[in-house]
């Protein structure tokens, strides 16, 4: 590992770090100056049946009385030793309620992860490997398809079939490995239709690289060929759509959740959201951005590392198109 | 058209030697469109045979053709017999054992033709695999051995190294070394050296034919510089939009072509015509006094980059004159500083010291805005017409846009002066409302010309012209600039890398080696009479075509091939 490469990764981390800051500064002002404030419109809402010295203890306990100045440094120094808050719902700690249902939302998106690259390895063998006549037409228009159908349409459609008509799962409070497993793939397919456009594109173009035809002409098979010469550069850009899709993998996972009934992050979302639990979605919303951060830190750091064309100059990665570039005439080396 | 008995090669060798190689009735289509019609030739055993044409002959179509290597969607007919075996027809299963065993393929572009995210050592040891031999250090012994004997000097560092650590003639290198290493009995080398230096370009060469004839392979060579064909090989078949227009001995089709398209190939080659525009050129060389001041003085240049910490001096101390209406030629291998001489003469860069002025005018230590003035008598034609054409512009919007630029006449006049600049270069006003696109590399190359000439300047710079483009539209370039030279008097700076190009069309020219100018002079003195070992080494690089001793061929040669140094 090389001098340079650890500025790099000490400069994207540093960045990082002031990314997820701004982001959990950012929702604190906008949740703070939304007009109406909601934190005492809820207080205050008569169902909820609150005295006003009762009102005035959950003002004083959330340090709602303060300055927002104040409110922002001790929320954010808080944020930061991992003391999310009180939720105001279930007066619980907000780390502790998310700490009881991450798991769950962690194992389901993996697992979709996990389901849509498989998915889109499949798909973009396939594309190679399936003669014409055979569907391979078919194959291509997969990602497309995938891509339209919105992801809760696939969910209820395995539920229908595997859940209420071959029985494999309980459809009502689902905990077995069979529920998991579908509601990882009705999560997986959209996302995957993403990684596997970009695998077939990417694959396609190596395949009619001049290297492709000169290591056919050193007698490698087409098998042989996928699988060591054009697979892994045409997966490089693979690793930047796949921290894309973080995103649309946690969003997903919030409705995969709802549509199969499973405890996790989206169900406190959606409990937070309807009950205005403040303190809640604004842990929720930080941590959101935490984690698409992390993966795209993850991505960035991976990548030079991964393709060797990349060089780290001054602290940033130049990409190959960049890097091949011949300095202009520049040859002959003088001692400083 | 050939006569008949000149069209096949077969009777050149007697009946009982069977031929290693034998095509018969070759056609090849792509889709409906069949670009190769009805070719024929034979190779023999250990023998060396050149595939001749310009770009869209089918030559190298014919070769993926005998490689079976043609891109999905042609498909070929006729006879391909190898080794008495025909091949054409042969299910991909069993022609799979004879690619790298028994047919080697030593491509076009070295830069792109190893996967880029693999190691070097990884792909050898596909071709490693091929010798039967199952013992991998046997195999990785028998890659750096290969690597040591087609002259890379440290073996072991190119084996661990990525494509893109290693230099053009290195992985030219490479790629021949694995193309041999099984010892296959044809080599199939499709325009080897197109993208390398001169001087690299030489060395590849001698290279080739040393091993085949140390390894007694046969050798298909593709190329489209004649001069090349004639040295290299035994016999030459010549192609023109697919047909076969003249085959037989090298000696005999060179000498005395009998097709009117293997003259014009001869023709065409610089090297092998040094005096063809004598009579455009030499009206620049009339004696001139010495009170006439020269239209571009370049005196003391020097400008240094900094890159990764390091200081590169990348034009050291270059001074040079040129007078009014000739052509001074810059010329060097890729690095010498030709580039960014050019750059600090159009005052896109500033040199650290020393003076730049082009009639009369200073370009070094101006303003951007004072430049303006400056550059509307200085223009650069660039040297690739297929990236340097913005595609979705018109011929005559491309052409108009530098008289736009400075806003010069009315629209009508500006209309007047597009016409005539492509007038000027001999294109004719139909193609003004065609794009980028319809047009072929030559036409390109002259609506840059014409884009330069219309704001009428006195000095063009020209950087590599007619590297990109096929020999005869190399020479139709040639005649446009040398033409309007004399019409117009205009003054040229030619960047080249092909000394037999300078040859025929400068005046006086500097050869550069390292961002400094080694020799200076007049053509004539520097061709005839080089004095800097450097100069007489890039002379020497100059294919000659059919010489009496090939004297890459001579034993004691074999010892003194310079290796490529690892950067």
């Amino acid at each position: 590992m090389s001098n340079a490469y650890l500025t790099y990764a000490a400069k994207r981390l540093g960045q990082a770090v002031v990314v997820i800051l701004l982001a959990y500064i950012f929702t604190f002002v906008v949740v703070s100056i939304l007009p109406g404030d909601p934190i005492t419109s809820v207080l205050r809402n008569p169902q909820n049946g609150f005295t006003e010295q009762e009102i005035a203890e959950i003002i004083a306990a959330q340090g709602l009385d303060k300055p927002i100045i104040v409110q922002l440094w001790n929320a954010l120094s808080g944020f930061l030793t991992g003391d999310l808050g009180m939720s105001m719902r279930s007066n619980r700690p907000v780390a502790t309620l998310i700490a009881e249902v991450l798991p769950s939302t962690l194992i389901l998106a993996s697992a979709g992860l996990a389901v849509a690259l498989v998915l889109a390895l499949l798909v973009a063998y396939g594309t190679r490997f399936v003669p014409k006549k055979y569907g391979q037409g078919l194959l291509r228009g997969f990602p497309s398809l995938f891509l339209s159908v919105p992801n809760f349409v696939i969910g209820l459609m395995l539920i229908h079939i595997f859940g209420f008509q071959l029985g494999l799962f309980r459809v009502i409070n689902p905990d077995s490995f069979w529920a998991t497993f579908f509601a990882a793939i009705a999560l997986g397919i959209p996302v995957s239709a993403q990684i596997a456009e970009v695998l077939i594109a990417n694959l396609d173009k190596e395949a009619e690289q001049e290297y492709a035809t000169v290591a056919r002409s050193r007698g490698i098979g087409q098998a042989r060929l996928f699988a060591t010469h054009l697979l892994k550069p045409a997966s490089l850009p693979v690793v930047t759509v796949v921290a894309l899709t973080i995103g649309e993998l946690l969003g997903g996972s919030l409705i995969t959740e709802t549509v199969y009934g499973r405890t996790g992050i989206g169900s406190l979302v959606q409990r937070s959201v309807s009950t205005q639990d403040l303190p809640v979605l604004q842990a929720v919303v930080s941590l959101g951005a935490v984690v698409f951060v992390l993966v795209n830190l993850i991505a960035d750091l991976l990548y030079p590392l991964l393709d060797p064309r990349v060089k780290i100059v001054g602290g940033r990665k130049r990409s190959p198109t960049t890097a091949d570039e011949p300095s202009i005439g520049a040859t002959k080396a003088v001692a400083p | 058209m050939a006569s008949q008995d000149r069209l096949t090669p077969t009777l050149l060798y007697p009946a009982t030697a069977a031929p290693l190689l034998k095509v018969r009735n070759l056609s090849v289509s792509y889709g409906r469109q069949e670009v190769v019609h009805d070719v024929g030739f034979e190779l023999g055993r250990g023998k060396s045979l050149a595939l001749i044409g310009e770009s869209g002959s089918g030559k190298s179509t014919i070769a993926r053709a005998v490689l079976r290597l043609l891109p999905s969607g042609a498909s070929a007919s006729g006879q391909v017999e190898f080794e008495g075996q025909e091949i054409l027809a042969l299910p991909e299963r069993r022609f799979r054992p004879l690619r790298g065993r028994a047919i080697g393929f030593v491509p076009q572009d070295p830069g792109n033709s190893l996967n880029p995210v693999r190691t070097i050592g990884v792909q050898a040891m596909e071709a490693a695999a091929l010798t039967g031999e199952t013992n991998t250090a046997i195999r990785k012994a028998l890659i750096l051995e290969t690597f040591a004997q087609v002259g890379l000097d440290n073996p072991q560092r190119v084996y661990d190294s990525y494509p893109h650590q290693l230099s053009g003639g290195m992985l030219q290198r490479v790629l021949i070394g694995l193309a041999v290493l099984p010892r296959p009995a044809l080599l199939v080398a499709d325009e080897p050296t197109s993208a390398l230096d001169v001087t690299i370009q030489k060395r590849i060469l001698d290279l080739l034919s040393r091993l085949q004839q140390d390894l007694d392979i046969s050798l298909l060579l593709i190329t489209h510089d004649l001069a090349i064909a004639a040295e290299r090989t035994d016999s030459l078949v010549v192609l023109k939009n697919g047909s076969v227009q003249e085959a037989g001995k090298t000696s005999s089709v060179f000498s005395s072509p009998a097709s009117a398209y293997a003259r014009k190939l001869h023709a065409d080659v610089p090297a092998l015509n040094p005096d063809r525009y004598a009579k455009l050129r030499d009206p620049g060389l009339r004696p001139r006094t010495s009170r006439e001041a020269p239209k571009i003085e370049v005196s003391a240049v020097t400008k240094t980059f900094a890159v990764d910490g390091k200081i590169l001096t990348a034009v050291d101390n270059v001074s040079f004159a040129v007078p009014a209406g000739t052509t001074h030629a810059l010329v060097g291998e890729s690095g010498s500083g030709k580039t960014t001489t050019i750059r600090l003469l159009l005052g896109l860069e500033e040199p650290d010291s020393g003076e730049i002025s082009v009639a009369g005018d200073r370009v070094s230590g101006r303003s951007h805005q004072s430049l303006r003035s400056v550059w509307r008598h200085l223009q650069l034609v660039y040297q690739n017409p297929f990236t340097s054409l913005d595609p979705t512009w018109t011929v005559e919007h491309l052409v108009r846009e530098p008289l736009d630029r400075f806003r010069i006449g009315t629209s009508q006049e500006r209309a007047a002066q597009v016409r005539e600049a492509l007038a000027n270069v001999g294109l004719a006003e139909h193609l003004l409302s065609r794009k980028p696109g319809a047009l072929s590399g030559g036409q390109r190359q002259r609506v840059a010309i014409a884009r330069s000439l219309v704001l009428k300047p006195d000095v063009i710079v020209l950087d590599e012209p007619t590297s990109a483009l096929d020999v005869s539209v190399q020479a139709d370039i040639v005649e446009v600039l040398l033409t309007l030279q004399a019409k117009l008097g205009l003054t040229y700076i030619f960047v080249s890398h092909d000394l037999a190009l300078v040859r025929q069309l400068a005046h006086t020219v500097s050869v550069m080696k390292q961002g400094s100018v080694v020799e200076q002079g007049s053509v004539t003195d520097i061709f005839e009479n080089p004095r800097h070992a450097y100069t007489a080494s890039l002379l020497e690089s100059i294919p000659a075509g059919i010489s009496e001793a090939r004297p890459a061929l001579q034993p004691k040669a074999r010892h003194t091939y310079r290796q490529e140094q690892l950067a």
